[in-house]
Parts: structure tokens; C-alpha cells; sequence
């Protein structure tokens, strides 16, 4: 695998366009910082809906609801994230590539989108019969639950992509 | 006096010991993050609201009283985060114009959300006409956004 691949990480790494973003003063930390605002849009907005969730806020308000109305703006922040990601992925692949922390975050984020796939296709459909309790069933509690743990562990490993501590 | 209490700072044993580690600082600022992704959470749903985005069907003082707790309690957990942060770079900081941006623009986006913001927020809308709820939810997204941004950018300094 790593035969394979590491010619063309390398080939990415070594070409003048990557080579001239990455050591730009303000190219990478202008995306960079992008990334980090674009996380908070969507990870402020999963939050609420998570904690509605697992019946810690909005407890009045239908779930179904804060779901519909947040989702938008969660993929905005989703889609700003993305792109702002792959692009310091492309311009710096090395760095990632070698990096435990970045694996542990693609990881999770494939963990994450599976268990937020997995209850909008069972639990979900049955949201018009809990939709205004509070004390949610024990499946959506722990899907909530899940997602919070979920996205707090990307977000911390994320920020420590920065400390190459296991190269 | 500044460098004084910048230097005090900076050379209690608490904040050696944080210098010495290689992962206190960085666990730290991750979770200064996990709180940032609450904080943001309960500040974007009530300035979205008073964008007319978002939960819109329910007042805005409802859904700021259902953020509230949220707002406070990861303030507090950042603010906790916060402190060994700036304990443990304390002389680095203090010739970081970045740095006393962020505290500057902080203090500015507290204030704001103290008073103006908790007031709108508190007020029956019927009395607000259409331009205070849209002038303060915009300000307020602009002051946190200019402060998110100055956190990061401390680092690039």
C-alpha cells in the first residue's frame, strides 16, 4: 500500500503549484482558518440538534423540526468544510498523509456518517410518534449521543494533526 | 505593570509544568474547541433566528432561553480552557499583537452579548419593529466571527 501510493504523494507534494500555496505567507493559514470556521458552522448546528436529541435543550420544540430547519445549514458548513479540507489535503499531502491524528479523523467521520446514515433510515422514520417527547427512544438518544461523542473526537483530533507526535 | 502580571503569569509553577508537557497545551486547546463548537451552537441558532433563519416558527425569546444554559456553561468551559492556555505562553503572548486583538475583540463580543443582545433577546418582538432583531443578530455573528478568527489566527503569528 504504502509502496504504491507514496510515489504519487510525493509526485502532488513536489508539484510547483502545491509547493507555492503551501509556503505562501497567508494561502495556508487563509484556508486553514476557513476550515475552522466552516467546522464550527456545522459542528454549532449538529450540536443543538444532537442535545434536542438526547433531551437536553429545545425540549419543547418537535425534533422533526430543529432537524429540518438546521439540516441547510449543517450541509453548508458540511460543503465549506469539504472543500476547505481537500484543498490543504491537496497542497500539503505529505504532511497529512504521515500523520496518525488525520487518520483517526477520516476514521471517525466515516464512523460519524454511518450512525447519522444508520438512524435517519431506521429510527427516524418512526419520528411522528416521539417527535414531541423529550425523553426520546433509547435509539435516537444514543445515536445523539454517539454523534456528540463523535464529532468532539474529530474536532480534537483534528487540532491535533498539528502535533506530529507518532511519525 | 502588563509585563509585570504577564511575567507573574508565566512563571508560576503551574505554568512551567503546562510549558514542559508536550501534550497539556494541545489537549487543552482541543477542548477549547469542543466548547467553541457548543458556544457557537447556541449563539448561531439565536442569531439566526433573529435573521428570521433557522427555527423561525418559535419566538426568539423562547429559543434564547433554551440556549442560554448552553451559551453560559460552555463560556465557562472555555474560559477554563482559556486561562492555562495563556498561563503557559504568557511572555510569548505579550509581544503577539494577535493575541490582545482577540482579548479586545472578546471583550467587545461579551459586552455586546451582555447587554444590547440579552436585552433584544428578552424584549416581546411585536415591540422591536423589524430592524433591531436584524441589526443585532448580524453584529453579533460579525463580533464572534472576528474573535473565532483571531483565536487561530494567535498561532500564525
Amino acid at each position: 500500500m504504502n509502496e504504491t501510493v507514496m510515489p504519487w504523494i510525493q509526485w502532488l507534494q513536489d508539484q510547483p503549484w502545491t509547493t507555492s500555496w503551501r509556503e505562501s505567507a497567508w494561502g495556508y493559514p487563509a484556508i486553514e482558518t476557513g476550515h475552522v470556521v466552516s467546522i464550527i458552522l456545522f459542528a454549532g448546528f449538529v450540536v443543538m440538534m444532537d442535545l434536542r436529541l438526547v433531551g437536553l435543550a429545545f425540549k419543547e420544540t418537535p425534533f422533526s423540526y430543529v432537524q429540518s430547519r438546521l439540516f441547510p445549514w449543517q450541509m453548508a458548513g458540511m460543503a465549506l468544510s469539504s472543500v476547505t479540507g481537500l484543498a490543504l489535503m491537496v497542497i500539503d499531502p505529505l504532511r497529512f498523509y504521515t500523520n496518525i491524528f488525520f487518520w483517526m479523523k477520516m476514521a471517525m467521520l466515516v464512523v460519524a456518517g454511518a450512525n447519522a446514515m444508520a438512524f435517519h433510515l431506521t429510527t427516524y422514520k418512526s419520528v411522528a410518534a416521539w417527535d414531541r417527547e423529550v425523553r426520546t427512544p433509547f435509539r435516537a438518544r444514543m445515536a445523539g449521543a454517539a454523534s456528540l461523542v463523535l464529532w468532539a473526537a474529530i474536532i480534537v483530533s483534528g487540532r491535533l494533526i498539528a502535533y506530529n507526535w507518532f511519525k | 505593570m502588563l509585563l509585570q502580571f504577564f511575567e507573574w503569569a508565566n512563571n508560576l509553577p503551574f505554568s512551567v509544568a503546562y510549558r514542559e508537557s508536550l501534550w497539556y497545551f494541545p489537549v487543552t486547546q482541543a477542548f477549547h474547541l469542543v466548547a467553541l463548537a457548543f458556544f457557537a451552537g447556541a449563539i448561531l441558532v439565536v442569531d439566526f433566528r433573529l435573521l428570521g433563519a433557522g427555527l423561525n416558527k418559535y419566538p426568539v425569546a423562547k429559543i434564547a432561553r433554551d440556549a442560554r444554559p448552553w451559551l453560559v456553561g460552555s463560556l465557562i468551559v472555555m474560559t477554563m480552557t482559556g486561562i492555562p492556555q495563556f498561563m503557559a505562553n504568557a511572555m510569548r503572548y505579550y509581544d503577539n499583537p494577535v493575541f490582545y486583538f482577540k482579548m479586545e475583540a472578546l471583550v467587545v463580543a461579551l459586552i455586546f452579548t451582555a447587554t444590547l443582545r440579552r436585552r433584544v433577546t428578552r424584549t416581546d418582538e411585536a415591540r422591536l419593529g423589524r430592524v433591531w432583531p436584524k441589526a443585532v443578530g448580524l453584529t453579533s455573528l460579525t463580533l464572534w466571527l472576528v474573535v473565532v478568527v483571531g483565536g487561530r489566527a494567535i498561532g500564525f503569528y
